[in-house]
């Protein structure tokens, strides 16, 4: 076992060195392409290469190829226990559905699909890991938390919802990163952060009965964990690429997927928090209760070279009772700030409902890096609250 | 068995409605992201989407993705041979290959890679299927034909050659099918042929010892068929779409992989004679032994509306030796044409190395859409010599 887990990090290694040398040389070539974006909180704004991250998911898959023979070759695997064929078709399904969604998600970026593609393209993309879940197990019960047993019994038995809810979880995934950006590298940083702490979760449990699907859970987030870091580097403030959706795509794919496969996909969303919260503050917008503009990323003051948080007008006429109750509760709450443009117009603007925006508004106008690190920070510190949660408190609600 | 083809089929099918449905209306999605070209071989040179095979590819897929759970789940395999595990595998393997060459086929096209990256493009695609091979069998022992036993002996281990030979399989089919183009629907209309045709071949052995390799390719095959006989309605003359590199890469894979599992590649390649033909006809200018322009299609005649056979210009004294024999060869086999344009400067102009412009020279000027139709009606009767190859003759060769 400890064999295989070295050849995995050496291969991982080697990816992130090849990232590292690759990378810049296809910038001509992908804005050649018409694959560039403007970094629009830079004063000089310039234009880097867009959608970087299909090299790196590339890369990713070379290394999982490569690794494929090393966990199930007869060299490697227990003699005891027989060929592990179910591992091994996991496996292969696991890297179908990787590499499907890279394929959909850099489509997604060329052509500049619709939102509505945006939720269907991770549904289509984990199809291989579902069909081959029905295949092999068909295992549909979960086990209820102890202070709800009373109400529903020890397990329950979702059945089709329980294929619902792994599609969605790749749909979830996908998107919350996606939607927690706009700052120089916090889309790879975050996953990185995620990546470390599903690692570091894996290796604990090594010593534990599932050990199994911790270990098959390792042999993809190592690479990930390296090929992604290696993207941050060039992705951090000040930046020289964009990562584009396809990294975010291919993110939230792989954390799915592992977290499908190892039956820990409630632990995994712990690791989400910022995400999951920054997608609920986000919801009045995303479902257009409150105006939505195409950008919600900070705004560049240009003459303090610090972030702003940024705004969406709107009049307050054109609001449903809906939308201002909204806005009312989130008023109060200080997440956001109204301020009244035009008396006369009755014009009126909000900071946009992002969690980014909201450290802005809570910590004043800051330099785009140390938000960014402001930001990963807090990504950090909600990981170790989330293993606080998953250990001393998890025998609160289950057995083991 | 018979139940699990129906639904390959039925699947199939509704992925051929479903194309000629979606393809027309990506079409402003397509030319807006720049991926488009100029139809020149029409008067009004009409720009056309390009790389559309991305979506029949995409198609395809999910198609497989549907019917992964028919051949393998427990209501339909015999139960007597058990579980088949290596089967399962393999066709995950050959899912992930596809799709990886569907990646990398769509990234050549968005991003123009150079010819040397075609080159290694299929090679890295079908790292997974050798891979699989590999843990799976590592069986690398041919059998050597009749004739050259005496040389010898019954079969040969190749070893580490027999994965090269795999490898260049992927390679030789995608770029053969490539550089066998530049008339509306020849591209697809070739690849329907081969897979017409190896969907008759996979048929006829079910009845033999080897059947579930053949079950096997035809759940590849059938669809495969499909999807581009779909494409092959929106790409023939005159053409509303064009198929891009995509789908030489994807129509190329996915011959490979049956070829390579099925164990049957040496009667694939039989169905190759015209691509191989047109391959080793161009070898000379592919290899800048004669010039080679960037395009080599058969070029429009304004007046007549037929196309006649492009050209190369050169200067005598430019062409080495080697070069001078095979324009002398070549010349001499009524292959192509030279042609004195300028006696002052010495400049001549030869036809293109390429089938199609040797069928153009035999037939004389020919307008695109009866071209395409002589060309394809070519693939059907080599398919019928590879017949003809493969079963009288076979026994004269092989045991079985």
């Amino acid at each position: 076992m400890w064999g295989v887990l070295v050849v995995n990090i050496i291969l991982s290694i080697m990816g992130y060195s090849v990232i590292l040398n690759i990378v810049p040389k296809f910038k001509d070539m992908f804005v050649k392409a018409h694959l560039s974006g403007v970094d629009l909180n830079k004063k000089n704004k310039p234009e880097l290469p867009e959608a970087t991250g299909v090299i790196t998911s590339c890369i990713f898959l070379i290394v999982m190829f490569i690794f494929i023979p090393f966990p199930f070759s007869k060299h490697f695997f227990n003699k005891e226990w027989g060929f592990p064929h179910q591992e091994f078709v996991q496996f292969m399904a696991a890297l179908l559905s990787i590499c499907c969604m890279v394929l959909l998600g850099f489509a997604d970026d060329v052509l500049n699909l619709k939102w509505r593609h945006k939720l269907l393209l991770p549904t289509v993309a984990s199809l291989p890991l579902l069909m081959v879940y029905y295949t092999n197990f068909n295992s549909t019960t979960i086990i209820i938390p102890k202070p709800l047993r009373f109400f529903l019994g020890h397990d329950l038995d979702l059945s089709a919802l329980y294929y619902v809810y792994m599609g969605m979880l790749a749909v979830f995934c996908t998107n919350a990163i996606n939607i927690y950006a706009g700052v120089n590298g916090l889309e790879v940083g975050q996953s990185v952060v995620i990546g470390a702490s599903l690692i570091l979760f894996n290796v604990i449990e090594l010593n534990g009965d599932c050990w199994a699907n911790h270990l098959f859970s390792l042999y993809f987030m190592i690479p990930f964990f390296f090929t992604s870091f290696a993207l941050y580097n060039l992705n951090k403030y000040p930046a020289r690429v964009f990562v584009g959706d396809t990294f975010c795509y291919f993110s939230g794919m792989t954390v799915a997927v592992v977290a499908i496969l190892g039956h820990f996909s409630k632990t995994a969303l712990l690791f989400f928090i910022p995400q999951i919260a920054n997608f609920i503050f986000s919801l009045p917008q995303l479902f257009h209760i409150l105006p939505c503009p195409r950008h919600r990323l900070p705004r560049l003051n240009q003459d303090t070279g610090c972030l702003d948080p940024s705004v969406f007008p709107f009049k307050e006429k054109s609001l449903n009772s809906l939308g201002r109750l909204v806005l009312k509760v989130y008023q109060m709450l200080g997440l956001i700030k109204v301020e009244r443009t035009d008396k006369e117009k009755e014009l009126s603007t909000g900071t946009n409902c992002t969690l980014i925006n909201l450290a802005l508004k809570l910590v004043g106008p800051t330099h785009e890096k140390n938000l960014a690190a402001y930001l990963l920070a807090l990504q950090v510190v909600c990981s170790m609250l989330a293993f606080v949660i998953r250990y001393p408190l998890a025998s609160l609600f289950y057995d083991c």
